[in-house]
């Protein structure tokens, strides 16, 4: 990696006052993302700003309706609390299939999100459970936050606080994991919500996650995995690479969506 | 204990004081012409103290990084092999090649200002891939060398395996692919190097699997006398062949140090790993099988496709020479075989030695073609076997391609696996799969393979006592994983029959013990060093005795650790204590000994039984059985160890493990672990049963047979099998390593297609 300054933010005003004195800075949460990327010298900030102290971003509270996470709450920590566990089971289990042990070690829900990869976990479950993003500045629908690959409503300076979760009334995460990375090559989340039944794919899209409304409109009618026989996820803005063409993740999506339901419906 | 508790060391963990930092900048290109190299800039950066290019390589003195055995074709014409400078000169030949070596007084120093040199390439094209190097109008890898061929082997008798052909009944021809692989010790490379300017010698730290050879290696390349290098090689974290010879780092870092008067640390990265150790495979095996009326083998016929990577590497010509041929018919009474091998070089890393070394390629191409045929000409795959197989009243076997079988039992081997894996059973669990939308498929794999020849004709070992009567035992076989400490000491304190509690063992200690002998490579230090330190045991007796026998007042008998005479007895340690040294410092009982143990021939069978998910492609291996017949096993524990790690290694071939350059630009696609899949323990869903079926051999003190690569050996054809086994009813007539999900659930919507 290039030399950069370190910088651990006690605040979300001291967070602030750093990035916006050093342009060149770079946040950093977990890490398990950017901290390879610094090795490969794929990047090269003046100024690492460490926000995961940030007693503002910790904690996980749970409502009678929602369940809101702080941003630097780690994998492991939304996967093994018993709250979370008891409100929505499936992010729970969704946490305890990113990465590896060390990863969800690190690893944080605001990194993640913010970062956006299209093959991570984490984006589904926004998407999919109608969640709302809670930034330093404003409050941001996941429908109007995921701008494709890497992109997301996030302007300059702006930092994830937590995510508020809608609690589903039912809702489950299918993953297929890429036989090399074990990110997702693709991934379906499926939730049953008051506003109706909403189904998030990552790994798959070219742009990112993204909602499956055929299977939406299929499962509103009837939520059994049998109303999702002949339907196809369009290929045409899939991700094809070295690893798999565009078919065959748009046919994994319609799988995970399927066996999704299946984890649901027994 | 040691390494599981983290106090292993290993090239990385040593320092010096005042040491400084290297860093290599590497050729982005697979094929370029170097103009012109700019180090003006880098050596003007803050804490720079050298930048290192090939001028200074030559200066020094460095020749050609050795490129293996001399090999002269049946027209008397030698192997082909361009000059492999360290560091690159006038062109660079594959991604990754070292063009630069950058020291400095921090590694981040160093690494920044690898960017700081301006290197000016001439892009020429690249190919990678065998076909496209042997394709009439090829670009040349290197420019004296048209039609990118290195050389083309033969072995055994053409004109006879021509006659058998024209008289067969019938006959089976299968191209198997044996993709390149990058072989991923879990050490990646190291080194510190030291130069003593008042006595002219240099201390290398690096991973090393056998003193000897390595220092060879560093004679011929840089001209420093052997004996003027003492390397220093505690623990290696993974060797798999490839950390068998030394790499331009080593000697780029020796240079440095003798010119900077400080010693001089490299540590390499997962990148470094990937792109510059020598890949692993690479090669393709075309077998053909003559058969007469009662499916009796009446020749076996290959040709095989060899790509070496961009220069001769150190066993690189001897995987598609020598080590696919000697056992080209395995397990079998073939009465006439010929191979002939065409070896060509690509603009990708240059390939060695990796886990078998074509040993496992040559045995999956055989167990392929055999089910092949089986399948082809309707036999049973199983009875197909044993009418061919060469029994045990026929041992030993003078084989077709040279090697005499000293011992086997081949029929009874695969009948134990039959058992221990329910082959019987297999239609009703099949049916059971089916049941739940599932193909289940069940594969079979009666391997052999020549294990542990050696470059030297003997091991050598020694012996040094301790005033306190404790035993040292040396060798020249580091270990790298496989548990020596605990073989070696096995061997030696249970044939002197005394507790290991006493006894330690330290491995490449020139100075303490100036022994010679082979490295640890080829599945062969339990064959080889083993006997010698059981010779050892018994010169120790044989050197204790007569003092024995003056302390006692009569001819001592030795038995259990004790000698006695005329009800008089003294423990061999008491004995060791109580003896003053000479006036030459050496202890009365300090003793030597040597084994000459030729190469063993381990065999088994292997039965592994899938399970594939038709909707997404996944195998998972819901059984797996070994049954090896690896001679006399001298400690179960690590034998097991030895085979899940060699079988683990097939599986990750088979389904996953694949370097893939991009045909066009040569560029190395899966240079990283996003990329690359390595095997994982949960793609073993079911039981893995491993079972001893040893038929020990005479031709070394141990019995043993070889155990390091035997996994891979049977890993490789056995779940190949179980999963044609799988997709055959389908209507699929071939798979290739590897089958990732994709593969197979592309392979089967195309068959299912062309069914409908």
């Amino acid at each position: 990696m290039y030399a950069f300054e370190y910088l651990r933010a006690g605040s979300l005003a001291e967070a602030g006052d750093l990035l916006s004195k050093n342009p060149e800075a770079k946040i950093l949460a977990g890490g398990q993302t950017f901290i390879p990327t610094l090795k490969a010298r794929l990047a090269q900030p003046t100024h690492v700003v460490d926000v995961a102290r940030i007693k503002d971003l910790a904690g996980i509270t749970v409502t009678a309706d929602a369940v809101t996470i702080g941003a630097m709450t780690r994998h492991v920590e939304v996967g093994n609390s018993a709250e979370v566990r008891k409100a929505i089971p499936a992010l729970a289990a969704l946490a305890l299939e990113i990465g590896d042990q060390q990863v969800r070690n690190r690893g944080t829900l605001g990194g993640s999100v913010a970062n956006n990869d299209p093959a991570a976990d984490y984006p589904s479950a926004v998407l999919a459970l109608g969640a709302t993003i809670i930034t330093t500045s404003r409050e941001i629908a996941a429908d109007d936050f995921f701008q494709g690959m890497f992109a997301t409503a996030l302007a300059e300076g702006e930092i994830i606080k937590a995510i508020r979760f809608p609690i589903p009334k039912r809702a489950a995460y299918s993953k297929f994991h890429h036989p090399a990375s074990g990110y997702a090559m693709a991934g379906a989340f499926v939730a049953d919500t008051a506003k109706g039944v909403r189904v998030a794919i990552t790994g798959a899209g070219a742009s990112g996650v993204f909602r499956w409304s055929d299977a939406e409109a299929a499962l509103a009618k009837s939520f059994a995995a049998a109303a999702l026989a002949g339907l196809k996820v369009d290929d045409s803005n899939c991700i094809a690479d070295l690893h798999a063409g565009s078919d065959y993740r748009a046919h994994l999506a319609a799988v995970m969506t399927k066996r999704a339901v299946q984890k649901i419906t027994g | 204990m040691r390494l599981i508790q983290g106090h292993g060391r290993y090239a990385s963990d040593w320092n010096m004081a005042g040491q400084l930092f290297a860093a290599v900048l590497r050729s982005p290109h697979a094929a370029a012409r170097i103009v012109r190299i700019d180090t003006a800039a880098a050596l003007n950066a803050p804490g720079v103290r050298a930048v290192l290019t090939h001028a200074d390589a030559e200066q020094a003195g460095f020749k050609s990084i050795v490129g293996g055995v001399a090999l002269k074709d049946r027209n008397g014409q030698p192997m082909k092999k361009p000059h492999y400078p360290v560091l690159a000169k006038d062109q660079v030949a594959y991604v990754g090649q070292a063009v630069a070596f950058v020291v400095a007084e921090s590694a981040t120093a160093a690494q920044d200002a690898t960017e700081l040199i301006e290197v000016e390439y001439e892009e020429q094209p690249a190919v990678v891939e065998f076909a496209d190097a042997v394709a009439p109008g090829a670009p040349r890898v290197h420019q004296d060398i048209e039609g990118n061929v290195a050389y083309v082997h033969e072995h055994g008798d053409a004109a006879a395996v021509e006659a058998a052909f024209a008289r067969a009944h019938r006959t089976t021809r299968l191209k198997v692919d044996s993709q390149r692989l990058v072989c991923n010790p879990m050490e990646p490379r190291a080194c510190l190097a030291a130069f003593d300017a008042a006595t002219g010698r240099y201390t290398l730290h690096a991973p090393s699997q056998g003193l000897i050879g390595a220092r060879t290696h560093i004679e011929q390349i840089t001209g420093l006398p052997a004996k003027d290098v003492d390397l220093i090689v505690e623990d290696v974290g993974g060797s798999f062949g490839i950390r068998g010879t030394p790499y331009p780092e080593y000697f780029m870092a020796m240079l440095a140090a003798r010119t900077l008067g400080k010693p001089v640390k490299w540590v390499g990265s997962r990148s470094d790993t990937f792109l510059s150790d020598y890949h692993g495979r690479a090669l393709a095996l075309c077998g053909e099988v003559a058969l007469d009326e009662t499916g009796r083998f009446l020749a076996f016929r290959w040709t095989d496709e060899i790509n070496l990577g961009a220069y001769a590497g150190p066993f690189g010509a001897f995987i598609g020479t020598q080590n696919v041929s000697i056992t080209s018919h395995g397990v079998y009474a073939v009465p006439a075989v010929y191979v002939r091998s065409t070896l060509a070089y690509t603009n990708t890393t240059p390939i060695s030695a990796y886990r078998g070394a074509g040993r496992p390629d040559i045995a999956y191409a055989i167990e392929r073609l055999v089910d092949q045929a089986a399948f082809e000409h309707g036999f049973d795959p199983l009875e197909l076997r044993r009418r061919n197989f060469i029994t045990p009243a026929q041992m030993p076997f003078k084989t077709a391609t040279g090697p005499t079988y000293d011992s086997g039992d081949f029929p009874a081997v695969m009948e134990h696996a039959l058992k221990a894996s329910d082959w019987a059973g297999f239609p009703a669990r099949r049916k059971e799969s089916e049941a739940r939308g599932r193909l289940r498929g069940i594969g079979l794999a009666s391997y052999l393979e020549a294990a542990g020849a050696g470059t030297f004709n003997k091991d050598q070992t020694a012996a040094r006592v301790g005033d306190d009567g404790r035993i040292t035992i040396f060798c020249m076989a580091g270990g790298s994983g496989q548990g020596h400490e605990t073989t070696f000491v096995g061997v030696f304190a249970d044939e002197l029959g005394v507790e290991q509690g006493v006894i330690e063992y330290r491995a490449s200690d020139l100075a303490a013990a100036d022994l010679i002998g082979n490295g640890t490579g080829g599945s062969r230090t339990a064959a080889g060093q083993g006997s010698a330190f059981k010779a050892l045991a018994r010169a120790l007796i044989e050197k204790a005795r007569p003092l024995a026998s003056a302390l006692l007042g009569g001819e001592a008998d030795y038995a259990d650790g004790r000698f006695s005479a005329g009800g008089k007895s003294v423990g061999l340690i008491d004995l060791a204590r109580k003896m003053a040294r000479g006036a030459d410092g050496r202890h009365p009982l300090d003793c030597e000994a040597e084994a000459s143990s030729p190469a063993t021939f381990p065999n088994g069978c292997h039965v592994a039984e899938v399970e594939i998910d038709p909707d997404t492609g996944v195998t998972d291996i819901i059984r797996y059985t070994s049954i090896d017949d690896l001679g006399n096993v001298l400690q179960p524990m690590l034998v097991e160890g030895q085979v899940h790690g060699g079988v683990a290694q097939g599986w990750g071939q088979v389904f996953g493990e694949h370097a893939v350059y991009d045909r066009e630009s040569g560029q190395f696609l899966t240079a990283s672990f996003m990329d690359y899949a390595m095997p994982r323990a949960d793609w073993l869903k079911g039981t893995f049963t491993r079972e001893s079926h040893p038929v020990p051999t005479a031709t070394n003190l141990m019995g043993a047979k070889g155990v390091g690569e035997s996994g891979c050996s049977g890993s490789l054809p056995a779940l190949m099998n179980a999963l044609m086994s799988a997709v055959r009813p389908l209507g699929v007539k071939d798979l290739q390593m590897p089958v990732t999900p994709v593969v197979m659930w592309r392979t089967l919507n195309q068959t299912a297609r062309k069914a409908a």
